[in-house]
């Protein structure tokens, strides 16, 4: 039998995937660094026990930024003209905001520490209120970068940017827990604050893992053929590292009353969490760009 | 409404021209003149294609029979890929054409993740001949041919009169009377990207997308050599 069709290339490789999982951990990372500041006294001012990872936290979500931007950039066939997103901006292209949001995103990290050198209440507070959003609308955007491509169905579904939030607080979870590990500061009530956030981010992702099966099995032909790709092309990565280690393991731990607030265990779901933020990732950003060449 | 466009969809809007092709697949031979034309309209480089034509056997000996299916930009009325674009580098012109600007486009590839029809492809940066490169490119419907009366490069040169190009909201024009007369088809119209490429009678094993999957080994090596391609990732199940 012949057969013969031309194929022009798949768009998105690794350095998204890299891109979408490091910009996430940035942002939860400088949410947490903030913390203290934005939500104060709110549940019983459990936030208060972020204070020793503040000025860490903001060195290691600038850093992060700084290897996000330019993996961004290198992306780029044409790296000189980064900044058109934003003079040209097209208010339709989520990929716009994003570029818009990034940089802003930057100045809020920079001027939040500022605020933390000079001990400026006032500046820590607006910048770390709106840095705050602006690291949530970081995951959010690349999740809308992929929910609005209505022509690919495993990516056209509005659980997307939430999941891809959810996502990055596991894995903005899991830069707080080592580092705090590290330095000896992850002391219990550090553990107890990590582990609430921890235990929803886990169990949230667990619940949209579930949908997103029933979706694609209930779903239009797009869908049954994305999931006959995620099985038989994916199924390690979805299955294995994604279901089982990357949400049911850790799940588990952080569900067991007395092991998931130790601060070892902890940390060590936080990084499983994170392996399966980045696989889940993966697999939907490769497995969404296969499911339409056939014809 | 579609929105972020630069131009409203202009199909039926009286004063307005749309511009569209009719791919009369009876009349396919798959000589492939459609495909050389464009590469030498527009020096398309190895490895990409503004135009292709899908070639499929059905059916077993004694019983088959060779299917043609020409592909090329849809030039939509709703095109994902200009809402999509962060720079207005795509965008769509009041005729309906659906261009690029090369000097505005950053490559970022989201146009090629929006289009449903694998009818975007990256130029490669060095170039001989034609400067123009590391840019996202496309088939323009041959605009500097059409904006002075000639027809698209494909049309010009289709040995069959398979591909038949004209204005769709003048009524005395062929590609009228034809999506008037015959049973036409456009691809994936369940996407909501209102493609302006009509088909006369096409076969389901090259319209629907579970039915066309490839299936002879030549056509599975095709598909995992594209996206071995794609960085070095190799990721090509069964299921083509």
């Amino acid at each position: 039998m012949f057969e013969y069709m031309d194929y022009n290339i798949a768009p998105w490789g690794h350095e998204i995937v890299i891109y979408f999982f490091l910009i996430g951990a940035a942002g939860m990372t400088f949410v947490y660094a903030a913390a203290p500041v934005v939500f104060g006294n709110v549940f019983g001012g459990a936030a208060k026990s972020m204070e020793p990872f503040q000025k860490v936290g903001l060195i290691a979500s600038l850093v992060l930024l700084v290897i996000c931007g330019p993996l961004l950039i290198m992306d780029l066939g044409q790296p000189g003209r980064f900044l058109y997103p934003i003079l040209y901006f097209h208010w339709t292209s989520p990929l716009s905001w994003g570029s818009l949001f990034l940089p802003l995103f930057g100045l809020c990290i920079v001027g939040f520490y500022y605020g933390l050198m000079k001990d400026n209440r006032s500046l820590m507070r607006w910048t770390g209120i709106l840095g705050s959003l602006l690291a949530l609308s970081m995951p959010l955007y690349t999740g809308l970068d992929l929910m609005v491509n209505q022509t690919r169905e495993l990516w056209s579904n509005p659980t997307i940017p939430l999941l891809f939030v959810i996502l990055s607080m596991s894995s903005g979870t899991a830069v707080v827990a080592v580092i705090q590990l590290l330095r000896g500061q992850l002391d219990q009530r550090a553990a107890e604050f990590l582990h609430a956030f921890l235990y929803l981010s886990l169990a949230v992702t667990f619940a949209l893992f579930l949908a997103e099966w029933v979706v694609l099995n209930y779903g239009t032909g797009e869908k049954q053929q994305a999931w006959e790709i995620i099985n038989q092309q994916f199924a390690f990565k979805y299955w294995g590292m994604t279901f089982l280690i990357g949400i049911l393991v850790p799940l588990v731990l952080v569900a067991i009353p007395k092991l998931g607030r130790d601060p070892k265990i902890l940390t060590l779901a936080a990084v499983l969490g994170a392996v399966g933020a980045y696989s889940f990732r993966e697999v939907l950003i490769y497995a969404g760009q296969l499911t339409q060449i056939n014809f | 409404m579609p929105v972020g466009l630069q131009a409203e969809p202009s199909l039926g809007v009286p004063g307005k021209k749309r511009w569209a092709m009719v791919v009369d697949l009876r009349r396919c031979i798959g000589c492939m003149a459609c495909v050389c034309a464009d590469k030498a309209e527009y020096d398309v480089p190895l490895g990409v294609w503004r135009t292709t034509v899908k070639v499929k056997d059905t059916g077993h000996y004694p019983n088959t029979k060779r299917h043609f299916m020409p592909r090329l930009c849809n030039h939509c009325d709703n095109p994902p890929c200009v809402r999509n674009c962060p720079t207005q580098a795509t965008y769509k012109h009041e005729d309906g054409f659906v261009l690029q600007r090369y000097e505005r486009c950053i490559s970022c590839r989201t146009c090629i993740a929006a289009c449903p029809y694998n009818a975007r492809h990256v130029l490669p940066k060095n170039r001989d001949r034609v400067k123009i490169g590391g840019v996202v490119d496309k088939c323009t419907f041959c605009n500097h041919r059409v904006e002075k009366g000639l027809t698209p490069a494909c049309v010009q040169t289709c040995l069959g009169r398979s591909r038949i190009f004209g204005d769709l909201n003048d009524p005395n024009s062929e590609v009228s009377r034809l999506v008037a007369r015959h049973k036409t088809v456009v691809l994936k119209p369940d996407k909501g990207t209102r493609p302006q490429v009509y088909y006369i009678k096409p076969d389901r094993a090259q319209t629907e997308q579970v039915f066309s999957a490839p299936q002879s080994y030549a056509a599975r090596s095709d598909a995992q050599a594209f996206y071995q391609h794609n960085r070095g990732s190799k990721f090509f199940s069964g299921v083509l």
